[in-house]
């Protein structure tokens, strides 16, 4: 590092030194060459330079320095001193707006006690004119250092004053101001601090601070107005709060914790004025310690209650949307389900319509035969348990029926055990309540009773036969065919299936070849279902086999007997013919073989007729020219005796006949049979 | 340096303040009842007046520094207006107190005629300063705001000292002595160098003024209503 540097600095002072000594001498036109602080100021000088760092001893003398004063200009100031050398005013203040003091710095004069060589001069305006001389400044001592004060007497308010400052003749600065501009008040004294209160949870506390007005500050004549500002801040932090300024004399501060300790301190400053003071001293605030009861915990901010508060805003939100968009999110998560519609019929018309236009509208359907069975009350209905897995899990009814698992045709046909909740469509309660029941009931008030007794007569037929087949299986016809089976039913049950149920009880393997049955379809068209859960099934599928009415196995034919004569009400006509006849069940059941190939799969009394009047005939039934019935109705015997179908094709169109078939009386049994 | 930021800040303060002042002076003084010499029962107390008129007055200085601080920012830097702008007010003339000792002896009703005269005083050029200023070219919004709002207040300060007048000492009605002002042809000049030192001198004066008046206000109140312990 070179040296030079500071070397040369100090070499630049030095001959700026002589320089302004023998300028100011030239100025003031005084004869010493050079005067006495000057050559005292020129020692000190050279003793800080052989003190510096650089260790250089620099001498110079002060001839080989004649330079002139330009080089002022161009010294670097050193501590203390301006950047042009000369005295220059630093600030003038007056405290209380009845004295004021001016300070300069010193120039290049840096610690020589030379009041002489810098002097002010004052000059102040009053009414209309200027003094036209410059009075010196009254007292340089009182405000310390290269000051003047100005006591009350020197001082006026509201009056133009201009101060210069001269060094050695010279003029070196001047300034012109009035005392009211330059008010600083001192600070406040006296301060000091009460305890307001301590927080419930005895983290935080309240203190006053009281002060008092700096005491040359005539506040109480009111000639001065002050304002304070107090700041304070913890006592290792470095950074001070400001309070906005009162015109009081105490404030509280809010909030100090009580485990840290506070500086406090206040300035003041006139009213309207920029200014301030300086800052009192500094006042120590030692809160009372915290209890050991104070809440351990500050106040954090609550992340935990805000994201709480936000889910549960958030999912407030989301409930709102989903629920004003319910219907759409419906249709995306659950698409409908199409409605079965029946052709042709508009199932608003079904809803709403009522039941003469339903009937109607049914009536013009092609699977439509509102005839019979009007006022039968007592006609119910198949009751197929739609519901039942297992009834789905087949390929075809057919299957199941003729199935070796018992069970699950019980179930097919409707394995419900109560009467209960079985209703008759024809009670008008249940007409309006459900869509499906009333269609059924109004579908099916004019005709389904055929079909339905049909129906259950055949499955009723097929489970008799399930279940007569089972202590007979050796003796099990060799046709394969489910053969309709008169049903008995042992059990004085309304419903034909609940009876089949009962009595159904052994697992029988149906038929030997169920599957050659596979084909069959033994299917029923679901025209509609009861609000009871029963099915109302319309024969309206062409069935590539028929079934055969069921046979009769012997021993229902004791039943029959006595059942026969027991009740005559509820049987059904094979069951009639069966009770009449005993030995033709073979041929029935031969018979069976050939209505195999009926188009029509329910029993119809027709085919049983043809079957039984033929003995050991194996022609195929005539019923299979027959025209296929539409309904057949099922009258569920109370007692079970068996089913009669009802047959739209028989030749005995006779209602009065056919309503009765559930009431077969021997004479019409005599004029069915051959 | 600070003359910008306390600009702004008054400024911003403005609005404010007039309403402050306008929520504290309520109606105007005039319109308020004042109380008849010796009467009990009295509705506007001495006390009230000379809270009034002390806010009013310090209102008035408050605005007349901004506006001088507002003035120099603009107009007056670097033209060296400081040193010409020791010229006299026209106001130097009425001989008011010029420091505590003389304010504190001269009796309170002399230095209440004296304020009326001060501020009789200003009327006349308050009301030009106005005008001018609006002819100026590019008439600063924040010195013609202020300069219309010293001019109102002025008045209402006028007439409430006048109430006070009245209180104190009832029954002697002053002539109304006041300084003539002459700077308008100096405010009109087509110079422009010339007409802004008339503006800065103007500005300049009222500043002195309204800070005269102030502090003789504050002073009266504590003498008169406090009895000399604010």
């Amino acid at each position: 590092m070179r040296a030079a540097g500071p070397t040369g600095m100090d070499l630049w002072q030095l001959l700026l030194t002589l320089a302004v000594a023998g300028s100011g001498n030239a100025v003031s036109g005084s004869e010493a060459p050079i005067p006495k602080d000057s050559q005292v100021f020129i020692f000190s000088w050279l003793q800080r330079i052989c003190n510096s760092r650089t260790g250089l001893f620099f001498l110079a003398t002060p001839a080989t320095l004649g330079r002139p004063s330009q080089s002022l200009q161009r010294v670097n100031p050193g501590p203390g001193t301006n950047s042009s050398g000369k005295p220059k005013f630093t600030k003038c203040r007056s405290p209380e707006l009845e004295t004021f003091s001016c300070h300069w710095t010193d120039g290049v004069h840096h610690g020589l006690k030379n009041p002489g060589s810098v002097q002010l001069f004052y000059i102040r305006r009053s009414t209309q004119e200027w003094t036209q001389e410059w009075k010196e400044c009254p007292d340089y001592v009182s405000a310390g250092e290269n000051s003047c004060y100005f006591n009350s007497s020197y001082t006026s308010i509201w009056i133009p004053y201009c101060i210069k400052l001269t060094s050695n003749g010279g003029t070196v600065d001047q300034k012109c101001f009035s005392v009211e501009e330059i008010v600083q008040p001192d600070p406040p004294v006296g301060l000091n601090w009460t305890l307001l209160n301590i927080s419930l949870t005895g983290i935080h506390a309240d203190i006053q601070v009281r002060w008092e007005p700096p005491p040359n500050a005539d506040v109480q004549k009111g000639w001065i107005v002050l304002e304070y500002e107090l700041q304070y801040k913890e006592v290792n932090e470095s950074q001070w709060k400001m309070m906005d300024p009162v015109l009081s004399r105490s404030v509280p501060v809010y909030s100090l914790r009580l485990d840290k300790e506070y500086e406090v301190r206040v300035r003041s400053r006139q009213r309207n004025s920029e200014k301030y003071g300086e800052f009192s001293e500094v006042l120590y605030v030692a809160l009372p310690q915290m209890s050991p009861f104070a809440c351990e915990e500050d106040f954090q901010f609550p992340w935990f209650l805000i994201i709480i508060f936000g889910i549960f805003g958030l999912t407030m939100i989301l409930f709102l949307f989903i629920f004003s968009k319910q219907q759409r999110i419906k249709m995306l998560i659950l698409p409908p389900v199409p409605v079965p519609k029946i052709k042709g019929i508009d199932p608003d018309l079904l809803k709403e319509g009522k039941l003469e236009e339903v009937n109607t509208i049914l009536a013009i359907h092609d699977n439509y035969k509102p005839e019979f069975y009007n006022d039968d009350s007592w006609v119910e209905f198949i009751e197929l348990d739609i519901d039942d897995p297992d009834e789905k899990t087949e390929g075809s009814d057919t299957d199941r029926l003729l199935s070796n698992d018992h069970e699950k045709s019980l179930n097919i046909l409707g394995a419900k055990d109560d009467d209960s909740g079985r209703t008759s469509c024809y009670e008008p309660d249940i007409l309006e309540t459900d869509f499906n029941a009333s269609d059924v009931c109004d579908g099916t008030s004019e005709v389904p009773q055929p079909q339905r007794l049909k129906g259950e007569v055949d499955l009723l037929c097929l489970d008799q036969k399930n279940q007569n087949n089972l202590p007979s299986t050796d003796t099990a016809p060799t046709t394969q065919q489910p053969s309709v089976i008169l049903a008995k039913e042992n059990k004085p049950r309304p419903l034909l299936i609940s009876g089949t149920e009962s009595t159904h009880q052994a697992a029988h393997p149906q038929l030997s070849n169920p599957s050659s049955l596979a084909n069959i379809d033994f299917y029923a068209q679901v025209s509609d279902i009861t609000p009871a859960g029963s099915v109302v099934l319309s024969p309206g599928q062409k069935n590539k086999a028929g079934i055969s009415p069921c046979d009769r196995p012997p021993e229902v034919v004791s039943l029959c007997q006595a059942n026969f004569i027991m009740d005559s009400a509820y049987f059904c006509e094979a069951d009639a013919k069966k009770c009449i006849t005993v030995a033709p069940h073979v041929e029935v059941e031969s018979r069976v073989e050939p209505s195999f190939n009926q188009e029509d799969m329910y029993i119809t009394t027709e085919s049983l007729t043809t079957t039984t009047g033929r003995s050991g005939t194996a022609e195929r039934a005539p019923s299979s020219g027959m025209p296929v019935p539409d309904y057949t109705s099922i009258h569920i015997v109370q007692s079970p005796r068996g089913l009669v179908l009802n047959a739209t094709a028989l030749p005995l169109p006779d209602k009065e006949f056919l309503s009765s078939c559930g009431y077969v009386s021997t004479d019409q049994l005599n004029k069915i049979m051959p | 340096m600070d003359n910008k930021g306390w600009s702004l800040k008054a400024g911003s303060l403005l609005p404010l303040l007039l309403l402050v002042s306008e929520l504290l002076l309520g109606q105007s003084v005039d319109s308020l009842p004042i109380c008849p010499t010796g009467a009990v029962n009295c509705q506007v107390s001495l006390r009230d007046l000379f809270d009034r008129a002390v806010i009013l007055s310090h209102y008035i200085h408050n605005l007349s520094s901004e506006m001088f601080n507002e003035f120099d920012k603009r107009y007056a830097q670097g033209r060296g207006f400081i040193t010409k702008a020791i010229n006299s007010c026209h106001t130097s003339s009425l001989s008011t107190p010029e420091d505590k000792e003389q304010a504190q002896q001269i009796h309170h009703e002399d230095l209440l005629n004296l304020i009326l005269r001060v501020l009789r005083s200003w009327n006349d050029p308050l009301y030009h300063l106005v005008t001018e200023v609006r002819g100026m070219q590019e008439a600063p919004d924040s010195i013609l705001s202020r300069a219309i709002e010293i001019e109102e207040q002025n008045r209402r300060l006028l007439e409430g000292m006048e109430k006070i007048v009245g209180q104190v000492h009832p029954g002697v009605k002053e002539n109304e002595v006041y300084s003539v002002w002459s700077g308008l042809p100096s405010l009109q000049m087509a110079d422009e160098d010339t007409r802004l030192f008339a503006f800065y001198n103007l500005l300049h004066c009222l500043r002195r003024d309204s800070h005269k008046i102030d502090n003789y206000l504050k002073l009266l109140k504590c003498r008169i209503v406090y009895d000399s312990n604010c």
